[in-house]
């Protein structure tokens, strides 16, 4: 059923949406699961029940972009998604966040099925080509790869009968600054306050690093990838030498007299704040060192202010 | 392969320096019971909204816990609004004397002087979002409300003392949060603060000194006449298992974000007006000393000692900011020296579009 999408649209996920969908998974499974009576041992892993809901976003040309997501109702018995409810919910959303469009829905599982499809179509009055996202809860420590998975749906000729089927798209992780840094803070559970200027240089230095880091594993993999085509283990691919040669040619990114100018006026810039501040230290420590003086040698000098201090 | 062992490692010497509680690291049955915080028990929180232990006892909530949902969910909506402050409510429960936060909703009401009318009018939004979260399977209550200070600072204004000091009495238990997406954004962590108001003529029996942080000037007074009707509670963060292993995925995905970010060009703005508040600052604090000067047989000691530590406070905020700022040109110079210095290097075919780490869209 899932084979690579063809409609050229790109997808940009956000960790809010990720964040959402597994905190409502995590939600239903515990309330099924009371941890008083829960014991791990006799009880048989029941199976983890499917939740459902909505994706929002926005989708400017040919860019989808997934923001936020709520949850939906389920009818098993018939199979679908409780109109009313998302239509209320849609009225809700769209109050406080006024640009949000329903892009699609989401899913738990492991692989799209059958029964989604009904799903799907009934959601394609609203908008004409919904995603499907789908995250897969269990957790596999030996998995590298976000175990999420965007379907679109294309009609498809299979048997002579037009049908559509699920298509797997590529998406990648956008983020707001914002979002960033407190996925980083959840993340990596850093001090809620600040800690010295040490600490707070170690964090910032810590995060550059381990992405420099990542950024030199990927470009080591891809230098023995093409050792390995140079040698002849692998036969040669066109159209990926040229990927590579063309990034190549990005490098240096940015050359111009003019960039040089600007980067050196903001470095004098911080220089210029970093010496104001120690201007500012100093002159405190000074004003402290002079009020001393005077209270230990100036204690009995007469009005008029500025007597016998140096 | 190596860069996950030592990253791993990494993560949880600060874990162990943070001594904060990460949700579910090992075994199962440790995932299993941090996953029970999300359990909502039904009976035990009606009996203790009735027991109402923190009648008696002002101080009674010394703890919060908010998840990582929560969080995210406040702090993208706090940065959405710009430099307008946006509310928003929390709903969660309670456990002994920690206020627990797992899930936040943004109203659709701005902030301006007239804000507590404004809550009046969010009530049937909220009412209509409750009944519907109560179906789709989040059963827990209301337990506090949000609200930003873009730019500056987690504190509760005059306006929020009384908000909060009217919740606290018609909707217990109730906590106030105050988010500073400005701040988070260029500090490169969030600024968040949890506070709740002492009732009414209440005088607290020791003030503990909290972290200090600088207000601007313009609203150095409001802070100044409320800050003792409120205490600060701790805050710490949790997640369930499934989103400590997603977010560890994440981490591949969202580095190249971490490397193309860059403060200096996305918080200029936000630097230049603190520059120009801590000038203003300085220059009281120079009118204030040089009318010490000829009162100094009459100045009690205790005035000498509020302009130092008028002084200090500047000289620490001023030290604060430039921090910030070398952070953000030390971010840029890394990036000059790694994409700008022609070598024969191959670059990542990871991200194909290739960072742009100096030009911030």
């Amino acid at each position: 059923m899932a084979s690579s999408s063809s409609s050229g649209l790109t997808f940009k996920l956000h960790p809010l949406v990720i964040v959402n969908i597994s905190d409502h998974y995590t939600r239903v499974k515990s309330q099924s699961l009371p941890p008083h009576a829960a014991d791990a041992s006799s009880l048989p892993p029941a199976p983890p029940p499917r939740v459902f809901g909505c994706v929002i976003g926005v989708q400017r040309g040919r860019t989808v972009e997934i923001f936020n997501s709520f949850e939906l109702l389920y009818d098993p018995s018939t199979h679908s998604l409780d109109r009313a409810f998302l239509e209320k919910k849609q009225e809700l959303y769209k109050k406080v966040f006024p640009n949000f469009y329903i892009l699609g829905w989401y899913s738990t599982g492991s692989d799209a099925q059958e029964s989604d499809m009904v799903i799907h179509k009934a959601l394609m009055d609203i908008n004409e080509s919904p995603v499907y996202v789908l995250l897969n809860p269990s957790i596999n420590p030996a998995q590298k790869d976000l175990p999420i998975t965007i379907y679109e749906s294309e009609l498809h000729v299979i048997d002579g009968i037009p049908q559509l089927i699920f298509v797997r798209s590529s998406y990648t992780i956008e983020t707001v600054e914002a979002e960033r840094i407190s996925v980083d803070h959840v993340a990596h559970l850093k001090p809620s306050d600040g800690g010295s200027a040490a600490t707070q240089l170690a964090a910032h230095l810590t995060g550059i690093h381990s992405a420099i880091k990542m950024l030199n594993s990927r470009i080591r993999v891809l230098h023995h990838y093409l050792l390995a085509m140079q040698k002849g283990d692998i036969p040669c691919e066109n159209s990926l030498l040229r990927q590579v040669s063309s990034l190549l040619r990005r490098l240096p990114a940015i050359e111009s007299e003019k960039f040089q100018d600007d980067f050196l006026m903001d470095y004098n810039d911080t220089l210029l704040i970093t010496y104001l501040a120690m201007f500012t230290n100093c002159t405190s420590t000074m004003n402290e060192l002079v009020d001393k003086f005077n209270t230990a040698y100036d204690r009995h000098s007469r009005r008029g202010g500025r007597t016998a201090f140096i | 392969m190596d860069p996950f062992s030592s990253a791993a490692i990494a993560r949880q010497t600060w874990e162990l320096e943070n001594n904060i509680v990460s949700a579910g690291e090992a075994s199962d049955s440790s995932a299993a019971a941090s996953d029970a915080i999300f359990y909502y028990d039904e009976a035990a929180q009606a009996k203790f909204q009735q027991e109402k232990p923190w009648a008696n006892d002002p101080h009674y909530f010394k703890r919060v816990k908010i998840s990582a949902l929560a969080l995210l969910k406040m702090v993208v909506h706090a940065r959405s609004g710009g430099t307008i402050e946006v509310m928003g409510l929390m709903q969660g429960k309670t456990d002994g004397d920690a206020i627990i936060v797992m899930d936040a909703f943004a109203l659709p009401v701005e902030g301006t002087e007239t804000r507590v009318n404004a809550q009046a009018d969010a009530y049937e939004y909220m009412v209509d979002y409750s009944q519907t979260n109560k179906q789709a399977g989040r059963l827990e209550n209301v337990v506090g409300w949000y609200h930003s200070h873009p730019g500056y600072g987690c504190w509760l204004s005059g306006i929020d003392v009384s908000t909060q000091m009217l919740n606290q009495q018609y909707q217990e238990p109730f906590l106030a949060v105050v988010i500073d997406p400005t701040r988070t954004v260029s500090a490169g962590k969030v600024d968040i603060g949890a506070f709740r108001t002492y009732p009414d003529g209440y005088k607290p029996p020791d003030e503990p000194v909290s972290e200090y942080q600088t207000i601007p000037l313009n609203k150095i007074e409001d802070f100044g006449v409320h800050c003792k009707q409120y205490y600060a509670l701790d805050i710490t963060y949790f997640k369930s298992s499934l989103d400590c292993h997603l977010l560890d995925l994440l981490w591949n995905k969202y580095w190249v974000n971490t490397l193309s970010s860059s403060p200096l060009l996305g918080n200029g703005d936000y630097f230049a007006g603190q520059i120009s508040d801590l000038a203003e600052k300085i220059e009281q604090a120079e009118n204030q000393l040089s009318h010490s000067r000829f009162g100094s047989l009459l100045a009690a000691p205790q005035r000498k000692k509020e302009e130092e530590s008028q002084l200090t406070k500047i000289t620490r905020d001023s030290a604060k900011i430039t921090v910030e700022q070398v952070h953000g040109l030390m971010s840029q110079v890394i990036k000059d020296i790694l994409f700008n210095s022609v070598r024969q290097s191959n670059k990542s075919q990871a991200e194909p579009s290739g960072p742009e780490p100096m030009v911030e869209t």
